[in-house]
């Protein structure tokens, strides 16, 4: 395994949107933040909204395939039969 | 004198083996299995034996198809068979047509039951050992046959629940000899990939025989050393497969599977806004604190300057207007910010809710009363409006 996606993508994951959302509601909701800080964590958390919805919004399945030996793996759209 | 008749081997053999065939039809003959091997061409040769003989068998590649990988030594079967001669070495033979334990499917049940024992006993199926699933995957990794319904049902699902995953297919060959080893190898070589966040392994629904690659203990192993977890995705009436009892997951159709997989794109969004919603609630919680705080603060500044020092109550006044209006000017600032920030959200967030004329109670800490427990005959409390809060008491019982 080398680890990690063969993209490498700086865009945090959706998974990881709704975790850090999630922290963000917690903290807001349970302790008595600074002004600023609230404000800030209020941003990136609608920030994490945005993000998460446009994730939703993608409309096409992404299919592939993986071919060749374990190691010496290749990735390459799948063809699927027509309905 | 005549010279005896001198016969060749082979034509000895022959004479035998007609002998045999001809004149001994098909027969049911009962024992236990010794030596048993699976030749590389398909075909199997064994012993069957007593206590006091044993008969070599033979049952060919068509036959032994429908047969689990491997007997154990000492399994009671009875076999159904034509006696004949192996001309070659003379030795005579059973072939097998058929081989049964006692009852329907006996030798795969107990076939079966060895391995889930086996794979019981070093702790493979314990439920400790079930890894949780992740909630929203970005790849979903499926080992199924490319020309299956199977992966048109998991595609299908995938497409109408949430068609922003990455799906990755690794085409293996679900049925016939030779199927549990591809299984297997495919999920080595995609889960171990780095490529999926969860795997899929499933077939739709068959005869036992059909589904036996989930029963082989490569694929059971192989699920095993998985990194990432597994959903085992056998379409099957009734019976349990080993792939299910050692997979994370177990899915009764490829289907199903793949709905545990990914959740509903609308119960996401659902969640996306209750996340909005709170959270703009808690930062209109926090502002409120903040600005009462600051309002008590200035009302006893205000009415401790004015007793102390009444003669110059003209310039404490001023001062104080002056102070009052500084920080009411602070306090103007922050809510400009706090409604810039909430601009961005929908008319659906509380603050445009507010907007359109609705109020909301609080307390003095700045919890929300929701309910009618939360009023008591004579309790103060705040309603907040759109541009600030109104001081209020309860008058009466609530109902």
């Amino acid at each position: 395994m080398t680890g990690g996606k063969d993209a490498p993508e700086n865009t945090p994951s959706l998974e990881e949107r709704l975790k850090r959302l999630e922290e963000i509601v917690r903290s807001l909701e349970a302790s008595d933040l600074d002004m600023d800080v609230a404000l800030g964590l209020f941003e990136e958390g609608v920030d994490h909204v945005r993000g998460a919805e446009a994730t939703l919004r993608v409309a096409e399945l992404k299919v592939e395939e993986l071919l060749g030996p374990e190691d010496d793996p290749l990735v390459r759209p799948l063809e699927e039969d027509p309905e | 004198m005549t010279e005896p008749r001198v016969w060749s081997v082979s034509q000895v053999n022959r004479a035998v083996r007609v002998l045999l065939e001809d004149t001994i039809e098909s027969l049911w003959i009962s024992g236990e299995v010794a030596n048993w091997t699976r030749a590389r061409s398909g075909h199997c040769y064994f012993s069957l034996k007593d206590e006091q003989a044993q008969l070599r068998c033979v049952m060919f590649k068509t036959e032994a198809a429908s047969l689990p990988a491997h007997l154990e030594e000492g399994t009671t079967v009875r076999a159904l068979g034509g006696l004949t001669l192996y001309e070659a070495r003379g030795e005579y033979q059973l072939v097998v047509r058929s081989l049964e334990a006692e009852g329907a499917e006996g030798l795969w049940r107990q076939a079966f039951e060895r391995l889930r024992s086996k794979l019981e006993a070093e702790g493979f199926l314990a439920p400790e050992r079930k890894r949780a699933l992740p909630r929203f995957p970005e790849a979903v990794g499926v080992v199924t046959s490319l020309a299956g319904a199977a992966l048109a049902d998991i595609l299908t699902v995938i497409r109408r629940r949430a068609p922003w995953t990455r799906v990755i297919v690794r085409g293996a060959r679900v049925q016939g000899d030779g199927s549990g080893e591809e299984v297997a190898e495919a999920i080595r070589a995609l889960g171990g990939s780095g490529l999926v966040d969860v795997l899929i392994v499933g077939r739709g629904g068959g005869l036992l025989e059909d589904l036996w690659a989930f029963n082989e203990e490569v694929v059971a192993r192989a699920i095993v050393a998985c990194p990432v977890p597994v959903i085992s995705a056998v379409g099957h009436e009734r019976d349990v497969t080993i792939s299910d009892l050692v997979a994370d997951v177990r899915a009764p159709t490829p289907s199903a599977g793949a709905e545990a997989v990914v959740k509903d794109g609308d119960g996401l969004s659902d969640a996306l806004g209750i996340s909005r919603t709170r959270m703009s609630g808690a930062l209109r919680a926090i502002a409120s604190r903040r600005r009462e705080g600051l309002g008590l603060r200035l009302s006893q500044l205000r009415h401790s300057g004015l007793r102390l020092v009444r003669p110059r109550r003209e310039a404490v006044g001023r001062a104080g207007d002056r102070m009052e209006s500084a920080i009411r000017g602070l306090a103007t600032l922050k809510r400009a910010r706090l409604s810039e920030v909430a601009g961005k959200m929908d008319v659906l967030s509380p603050l445009a809710t507010l907007h359109r004329g609705y109020a909301l109670p609080q307390d003095a800490h700045g919890r929300i009363l929701r309910t009618v427990e939360a009023f008591t005959d004579g309790d103060r409390f705040a309603l907040r409006v759109l541009d600030g809060s109104v001081p209020c008491e309860v008058q009466g019982e609530s109902r």
